[in-house]
This record gives C-alpha cells, sequence and structure tokens, in this order.
C-alpha cells in the first residue's frame, strides 16, 4: 500500500541521493501520505559502524540515549561522534565484534533502526518534505539509496512502522516493499528456528532478513532474489540494497506497480513513471516495466 | 490552440480549462505534464489534445469525443473507459492500456504494459512493440493489435472480441485459442494501421476465445427449492435445505447458484432488543411530523450531498439481475418517499435516471455499463468493492438474463454466463484506489460524492481505507446481504454478519480517531424500521434495504433469481414473465412499505425521548443472546426477550 524508489550511480560516490529521493518520492506521495523513509549509502571504513536508533524526543529520548550509550560501552563500542535529532538517536561507533549479537543487544536499550558500514535509514511520520525538514536528507550524498512513502493500513502510523526496513542483524541490507506476504508466518518462524529475531510483524522485515540470510552464506544477492520469488508467497514488488548492489524482485502476478529508467551510468526504479520524471523534469524517458517474477541486480563499479 | 502550463496549474485546474476548451471548440496543448496523473479526464466534447511529454495514470480516461496525442509515455490505464475519440501515444504505455474501452481507438508507438485491454468492450487497440503479459485479458469485445510479440498468456479468461498478433505469440492465456482469419478482418487491420500511418509488412496471427470456460455445458434448470421464508430448523447439517443443496447439486452436477441471502440462522437484529418498553408505542398518530428525520450522506468533503428524508436508501440492486419494470417500481417508490435509489451493477438506463429523483451510480470491476455521460448525470459515484452476500466475488448474471438489449447497455456479447470479475483492473490496494477515486473526482468536477461499497470481510482494515482515500461515505454490506445469483456455498458461509460488521467498523474509526470523517450506511437484511433503529442506535449513520424493498414489491422468495423466469415478472428479462409486474402498482406498495418504515422510525425516536434521529444511542439497546452480546458489546440480558418483547414491538409500532 505505498510507493517505492531507488536509484543508484553505477560510478559515483557522491551524488546527491538524498535529494534524488526526496524528489522521486514527492512525485508519488499521494500513494502513501502517512510516512516517508530513506535509506541512504555513503562513505564506509573498516570497523566503523553507523547507528540509528528510535529513542524519541526531549527527556524520554534523553533516558533512552543514557541506556544506549551504556550497551555501547559493555559491547566494546565507542563513539565517535553522535547526535539526538528527531525521532532518533545517530551515532558512529568503532566496533569490530559480531554484528548480530551487537544488534540484538541494543535492541534492550532502543528500538533499532539501522546498522551499517555504510547505511543509514531516516525514516518518520510526515512527507518527504516533513522528513527532510527534520533530518535534512537533501545534503546526503553517496552512490545509490532507496525510498519509501506509506499508506497505513494494518498497523499504526507511527516512525517504526515506516520503510526501509533494515535485515535486523545484518549491516547494510536494506529494503523497501510494496505488496504482502501472505505466508509471513511460514517464513518467519522458518528463519527463528535458525535464532534470527524479528523486531516487527511487519512482512517487509521478513523479505529483508530472508535475503540478508541468504547473503550470509555466501549466495550472490541476485540468486537470493530468484528463490525469493518462488520462496515468497503474496503479491510485491521490492527494492532492495546492499553496501555495493541494488536489486528488486516482482512477484508472478505482479500486480503492484514498478517501472524503471536505465541508462549506462544509472538505473532507477519506482512504482509509478512520475517520481522516474522528477529527476529529469521535462525529458521524455524510456521506460521499461519489469515482467512479473522477474529480479534483476546492479552494482556499483567504485 | 489553448497552452495550459502544468508547471504552473494543477491538474485539477487544468482540467476545468480543458473541459472549457472543449465546450468552445479550442484545442489545447499541455505543457510540462511530467507524468502527472488524469489529464484530461472527463472530457465529452470533440478536442484536439497535445501532451508535450509523458502523462500519469488515466489520461484521457472517461471521455466521449477527444483525440489525444501524448508525445511521450503514459501511465497505468490511458484511454480508460473510452467511448469514442482517440488516444495515440509516442513512446510506451504502462499496464492496462486502453481498460475497458467501449469504442475509441488507442495507438501505442513503443511497448505497452501487462493486461492491455482489460475487460474493453469495443474499439481497437493497437501497439507497435511488444504487449506484456495477459494483452486482452477478460476483454469482451473489440479488437487489440500488436505488431511486436504478444506476451505471456494472451487473451487469458477473454469473453469475445479478436486479437491480431504479427510477432510471436508467446503464449496463449487460458480459454484462448488461435483461429484462422479471413481476407477481409486483415484489410480492416491494415486500413486502420495505414488511417494512423504505420507501416507494417508482415503476417497475423489470430487469438479469439475458445468458448470451454465461461459457458456451462447445462443450462441452468429451475429447481423445486424451498422458499427463503421456510425455516431451515436450528440444526446447521441435517436440515432441509441442505437436503435440497444435495438433491439440486445430485441434478446439475456442480455447485448450486442461486438467488437470496444465507439461509444458515446467525446472529441478528433480532437478538438485540430495547431496553425501554415499547409494547405500547405507536398512539400518536402525528409522530411523523415530531421528529426530524431528514438525513445528508455524502456531503461531508464539499461535495453536494443525498438529502434523504429518512437516514434510509435503497441498496443497491443491478437493472439486469431485476427487470427493467422492478427497477422502474423501485426508482419511483424511492422519489415518492425521497429518499436514494441506487443502479448497482450493469449501468444506468434512461428509464431508471428518469423514475428516481436521487440516483447513485455503481462502478465495478467489469465496467460494466459505466460511462461518462451516466456519471454526470448521477447523483452519486460509488466503487463496488464487494457485496456482504458473497464477498471477494464479483456478480453472476446466467445466460437467459442476458437479453441483447441489457448486453448492449453492459457491452458485452449477449447469451453469456457473465460471471463480473472479482476485482478492479486499476485497484489492486488502497494506493491504486486513491487515484481511482480522484480520476471520478476530476472526471466529474468534484461535484459528486463518492462512496465505497464494502461486503463485510476484512472490516477494520477496510474501513481505515475507506477513510485515507477520501470516500464521502461507506455502503457497508453484512454477510445477511441478498443476491440476484452466487453460489450457495458462499452465500451460506462466507462473509461478516451484519451485526459485527458494524461494531467492527466503528471500532476501526475509534482506532484511527476519525469517526467523523466519513458516512457509514449499514445494509444487510435490514427488514423494517425496527432493524433500522436498531442499526443507527449501533452508530450506523443510515441504512440501505434491499430485499425487503422487493417484498414489498411483491417477491416470493422461492430463491430462482438466478434462473431469469421469476413468476412476479421481478428477477427476469423475459418480457412474457416481465408483463406480470406492474411498475405503478408495485411502486406504490413498495412505498407505503417505505412509509411504515419511516413511521417505525419516527415512533421508536418518540417513544425513547427523541425528537431527531441522530439521537439514537447504543445505550438504548440490549444483546438478547451471548453471541449477540459478544458481537455488538451490548449488556447480555435475555430478560428483555421473555416476552418475546421484539415480535410485540413490531406488532405495535
Amino acid at each position: 500500500m505505498c510507493g517505492i524508489a531507488g536509484i543508484m550511480l553505477k560510478d559515483s560516490s557522491d551524488f546527491k541521493t538524498g535529494e534524488a529521493l526526496v524528489n522521486m518520492l514527492n512525485g508519488c506521495q499521494h500513494r502513501g501520505p502517512d510516512s516517508t523513509g530513506f535509506a541512504l549509502y555513503g562513505d564506509s571504513q573498516k570497523n566503523t559502524l553507523k547507528l540509528r536508533l528510535l529513542v524519541g524526543q526531549g527527556e524520554i529520548g534523553v533516558a533512552a540515549i543514557a541506556q544506549i550509550k551504556k550497551t555501547l560501552k559493555e559491547n566494546d563500542a565507542s563513539i565517535i561522534e553522535d547526535e539526538h535529532i528527531g525521532e532518533t538517536y545517530r551515532a558512529t561507533v568503532n566496533y569490530s565484534g559480531d554484528i548480530q549479537k551487537f544488534s540484538y543487544a541494543l535492541e534492550h536499550a532502543a528500538k533499532v533502526v539501522s546498522i551499517g558500514n555504510s547505511l543509514d535509514i531516516i525514516k518518520d511520520v510526515g512527507s518527504a518534505e516533513d522528513v527532510d525538514a527534520s533530518y535534512d536528507i537533501r545534503k546526503y550524498k553517496g552512490s545509490h539509496g532507496l525510498g519509501h512513502v506509506r499508506l497505513a493500513t494494518e498497523s499504526d502510523v507511527k516512525p517504526e512502522a515506516a520503510h526501509p526496513f533494515w535485515a535486523t542483524g545484518f549491516a547494510d541490507v536494506a529494503i523497501v516493499h510494496n505488496g504482502q506476504i501472505t505466508n509471513y508466518w511460514k517464513m518467519r518462524r522458518r528463519l527463528e528456528q535458525r535464532d534470527y529475531e524479528f523486531r516487527t510483524d511487519n512482512d517487509s522485515e521478513l523479505i529483508a532478513v530472508y535475503l540478508a540470510d541468504k547473503l550470509s552464506q555466501g549466495i550472490k544477492l541476485k540468486e537470493a532474489l530468484k528463490t525469493s520469488i518462488e520462496d515468497l508467497d503474496g503479491t510485491f514488488s521490492f527494492l532492495v540494497s546492499t553496501e555495493d548492489e541494488i536489486g528488486y524482485a516482482k512477484d508472478h502476478l505482479a500486480v503492484k506497480p514498478m517501472v524503471m529508467y536505465e541508462t549506462e551510468d544509472m538505473v532507477a526504479i519506482a512504482s509509478e513513471e512520475v517520481s522516474l520524471n522528477k529527476l529529469f523534469p521535462g525529458q521524455a524517458l524510456n521506460t521499461k516495466e519489469p515482467p512479473p517474477g522477474t529480479y534483476n541486480t546492479w552494482s556499483r563499479s567504485i | 490552440m489553448v497552452t495550459i502550463d502544468l508547471g504552473k496549474t494543477s491538474v485539477r485546474e487544468g482540467n476545468e480549462k480543458i473541459r472549457q476548451c472543449g465546450k468552445n471548440g479550442e484545442d489545447v496543448e499541455v505543457v510540462n505534464p511530467d507524468a502527472r496523473h488524469h489529464i484530461g479526464v472527463g472530457l465529452v466534447h470533440p478536442i484536439t489534445v497535445k501532451v508535450k511529454g509523458s502523462a500519469g495514470y488515466f489520461c484521457a480516461g472517461l471521455s466521449d469525443a477527444a483525440n489525444f496525442e501524448v508525445e511521450s509515455n503514459v501511465g497505468w490505464g490511458v484511454g480508460d473507459n473510452m467511448y469514442s475519440g482517440s488516444v495515440v501515444v509516442g513512446g510506451n504505455a504502462g499496464a492496462i492500456p486502453g481498460v475497458a474501452i467501449r469504442g475509441a481507438e488507442i495507438v501505442i508507438r513503443g511497448n505497452m504494459g501487462s493486461r492491455a485491454g482489460q475487460v474493453m468492450k469495443a474499439g481497437t487497440l493497437c501497439c507497435e512493440g511488444n504487449a506484456n503479459f495477459m494483452a486482452g485479458y477478460m476483454m469482451y469485445g473489440g479488437r487489440i493489435i500488436i505488431l511486436g510479440d504478444s506476451g505471456e498468456k494472451v487473451g487469458e479468461d477473454m469473453s469475445a472480441g479478436e486479437i491480431f498478433v504479427a510477432g510471436k505469440v508467446e503464449d496463449l492465456g487460458s480459454d484462448a485459442e488461435l483461429t484462422d482469419i479471413d481476407s477481409a478482418e486483415i484489410d480492416e487491420v491494415m486500413k486502420f494501421l495505414d488511417r494512423y500511418k504505420i507501416p507494417f509488412k508482415g503476417s497475423f496471427q489470430k487469438v479469439v476465445n475458445a468458448g470451454k470456460k465461461l459457458r456451462y455445458a447445462t443450462s441452468e434448470q429451475q429447481m423445486r427449492s424451498i422458499p427463503f421464508f421456510s425455516f431451515s430448523g436450528a440444526s446447521d447439517y441435517w436440515n432441509p435445505k441442505i437436503q435440497e443443496d444435495l438433491y439440486i447439486k445430485s441434478q446439475i452436477g456442480r455447485y448450486r447458484i442461486r438467488g437470496y441471502g444465507g439461509a444458515r440462522p446467525l446472529p441478528h437484529f433480532s437478538d438485540i432488543a430495547f431496553k425501554k418498553d415499547l409494547s405500547l408505542a405507536g398512539g400518536d398518530a402525528d409522530v411523523v411530523s415530531k421528529i426530524k428525520m431528514r438525513t445528508e450522506i455524502g456531503g461531508i468533503n464539499g461535495a453536494e450531498p443525498l438529502k434523504l428524508s429518512m437516514p434510509v436508501m435503497i441498496a443497491p440492486m443491478s437493472y439486469g439481475a431485476l427487470s427493467a419494470s422492478t427497477k422502474r417500481a423501485i426508482g419511483l417508490a424511492s422519489t415518492l418517499s425521497d429518499i436514494a435509489e441506487n443502479t448497482g451493477e450493469g449501468g444506468m438506463s434512461d428509464a431508471q435516471r428518469g423514475a428516481a429523483k436521487q440516483l447513485i451510480f455503481q462502478m465495478l470491476g467489469g465496467r460494466l455499463g459505466w460511462n461518462i455521460h451516466d456519471m454526470n448525470r448521477a447523483d452519486g459515484l460509488e466503487i463496488y468493492i464487494s457485496q456482504g452476500a458473497k464477498p471477494g466475488l464479483g456478480g453472476q448474471l446466467m445466460a437467459k438474463k442476458v437479453t441483447p438489449e441489457l448486453a448492449k447497455i453492459r457491452g458485452i456479447p449477449a447469451g453469456i454466463d457473465l460471471r463480473s470479475p472479482s476485482r478492479h483492473p486499476d485497484i489492486l490496494g488502497a494506493d491504486d484506489l486513491v487515484i481511482k477515486v480522484e480520476e471520478l473526482r476530476e472526471a466529474t468536477g468534484y461535484r459528486l460524492p463518492v462512496s465505497i461499497k464494502l461486503g463485510a470481510g476484512r472490516v477494520r482494515d477496510d474501513i481505515k481505507i475507506a477513510v485515507k482515500d477520501g470516500f464521502d461515505f461507506i455502503e457497508l454490506d453484512g454477510m445477511q446481504g441478498s443476491t440476484g445469483a452466487g453460489s450457495a456455498e458462499v452465500i451460506d458461509y462466507v462473509g461478516i454478519p451484519t451485526l459485527p460488521a458494524i461494531i467492527e467498523a466503528l471500532n476501526a474509526l475509534e482506532e484511527i480517531g476519525r469517526r467523523d470523517d466519513i458516512q457509514i450506511v449499514l445494509m444487510g437484511g435490514i427488514r423494517d424500521g425496527v432493524d433500522a433503529v436498531k442499526a443507527l442506535c449501533l452508530g450506523a449513520d443510515a441504512v440501505a434495504l434491499g430485499t425487503s424493498t422487493i417484498i414489498a414489491g411483491g417477491c416470493i422468495a422461492c430463491m430462482q433469481c438466478h434462473v431469469g423466469q421469476c413468476v412476479t415478472g421481478i428477477a427476469t428479462q423475459d418480457p412474457e414473465h416481465e408483463k406480470r409486474y406492474d411498475p405503478e402498482v408495485e411502486s406504490q406498495n413498495i412505498h407505503r412499505f417505505l412509509e411504515s418504515v419511516r413511521w417505525q422510525i419516527a415512533t421508536i425516536a418518540n417513544e425513547l425521548g427523541y425528537n431527531d434521529v441522530t439521537q439514537f444511542s447504543r445505550d438504548d439497546l440490549v444483546a438478547l443472546t451471548p453471541e449477540a452480546a459478544a458481537m455488538t458489546g451490548l449488556p447480555y440480558d435475555p430478560q428483555y426477550g421473555d416476552a418475546d418483547l421484539d415480535i410485540k414491538v413490531r406488532a405495535a409500532v
């Protein structure tokens, strides 16, 4: 019940991805006026993690941050720089241990939005412009990113129910999704049997963890997308991103819209062409509609 | 040539200007369209519109006689429901190009998206490039020309029409087959291509309906069934109606289709009662004038509301399921009682429009009879998602009732067993629904209330979606609602009863704090004014009556509505049978029944100490059974039913 967007510049790492995604989502805000979110990939350094957690504003936030700092200390993560912004606490930390254990530990302190070497997920209630006003999305630069506008139907309008979803426990894997997974509980139980923990009941988180699990087994993203179409029941169009790749998958019924525009340097995918047009105002684009049951990935070259 | 810059004006203002230009006979150029939705919808005058760039969803939709040229690409549903005129798209088209067209010509220079020409009835859709999957899905007529490859499942579940493919026929859809082409047909195709200056040398393959799936081998036969009124017994397994069901299956060899609602006992309005003893009510002959009953429905977002003389309207029932005479009688009765009538599925006839002062026009997934001219003369527009009797399924109209006249209004071949699609081509989620609602509003200048008809299923979520998508009111239909034809299993066993449906709806609105942002019209087995008041007490803004009006107009409830041989002339299209029905007499009967409903509502209001129908409260009610208490949250107090008070109340008022 949403609009999705994704963009990748194949050989640029300082493209204004934030601005591009804000514009794309502006174009399809009618598909989801409730909340908006971004998965943005920036510079990465070894053993340096970007964390973002939902803490709330004011006193409540301050208390939660104290709890987070305690947990960071217990896990030998040292803060390089941090910030209490909007509903979230953002920090860059030195950490070299197991990310899955680290993220589950942090969950006891506050709701983790994302953890990554390169990834930063920012999501909140309101429009793309609202979220940009609170979090300065337009300043973000990088090679690729995802965006999502949400029309809340089955759950509440709150920041944690917004997309993108991080693959809980796996650095740098994010997903945006339009549709529904009908074998959600079956797939979730399967993954839980392997000790993965879920933070929401949202089917988008399931897709993220499903793919991240495959990646952790050394399976290529493209192959994981292929199996996802067979393993997941329902109707869906989703975009996934990792530190170096972006990809899509579409179910066999393909009732959820998706259009893409690709050149030698870039690929942009969105629910509607109106989002793609926002990237190239006034230009006529040669767009494509991915056929049902298909998937693809693109990698950045630098 | 008038230039409209969508970089500077909104689509709404732009569309108003384009419509004005159409009236004035001026052509229009749209610059900076940037793939915005609904460009040029609702045009009914000859006009040329040039779109300098890409258009979004439903470009040229719901128009008649306009010619469009789009320089680049279009989004979903280009030319949606066009009656005549043309669209030439310079680039590619998204999904469902030419959806539901009734005679227009649409040319896509590039490739076209999936489900091209879904539920189209007439006209030509031509694609110079490749089609994506399921071109011609559920088409009822017309012609699709694909110069490239067909895509997968071409002609899936088509009922009629032709698909010409010059490239590869990748994969035939269910119930589609290849057939021979005669040279006259090829000439016609070539003429079309010449007219649009499409160079082509090559040959075609032709895909048509194979006729194996949509028609029954055995025609529906009349059964001696137990009338709906006959109680089936408390047992949910071996009771007379179950036996009857098995007997009928033994004759026809498949699931049974029948008319009417569920024959299974379910908690309903008789399971809740008024706290106050109303058994002595009804003494005041002047009561109707003392109670404020006028109710406006649909005006909360600024549209012109339906103005009802009481919180009651007619439930949607189609011309098709019912005879023209019956629809006329109901329409006349609605006018006499000053309430609103509803077309149901299948279009609006002049007779219906003439009979009913206030008429809601319903849009279903098959877009049968849906068009801009009737939208413009309607008093409300309604998007049907499902109905209480068979939630999740489309309508069924058996071949006997699909007469040439009816087929013409609906734009379908005469004599097919019509199974309406269970979902809309362009509403596959709440997000698409927003865009569709906007299209209807754009096409009619935001004048009419737009409602959503929901069969009670996933009520909590559906109601929230309805509010978010900006509907003016909801027609919520519980499981006790009836139908002209449906599978008996579904009628009896699928859905949510009317009582819990309204409660779940209200809870959903409570959860999101939006109770005042939408109105609810409850239906589904509401028999009279007593039931109506109970529904209003529970929280409905108004109720809709269907079956009860039919019965008031002479129906004997034999449950054979689907057969088409209705002995009372109600559920038939056979002129010999219809003769038995006198619309002038029956309209008076239905009117008198509606006035009895008014009397009951007023009397109960008066007795409860109110002077306005908005004062009814759930505190006026108790539940007589644990089930009804659980469903409604009303206090369980069976002693209010001790003296069969409910029956007494009915007798008194």
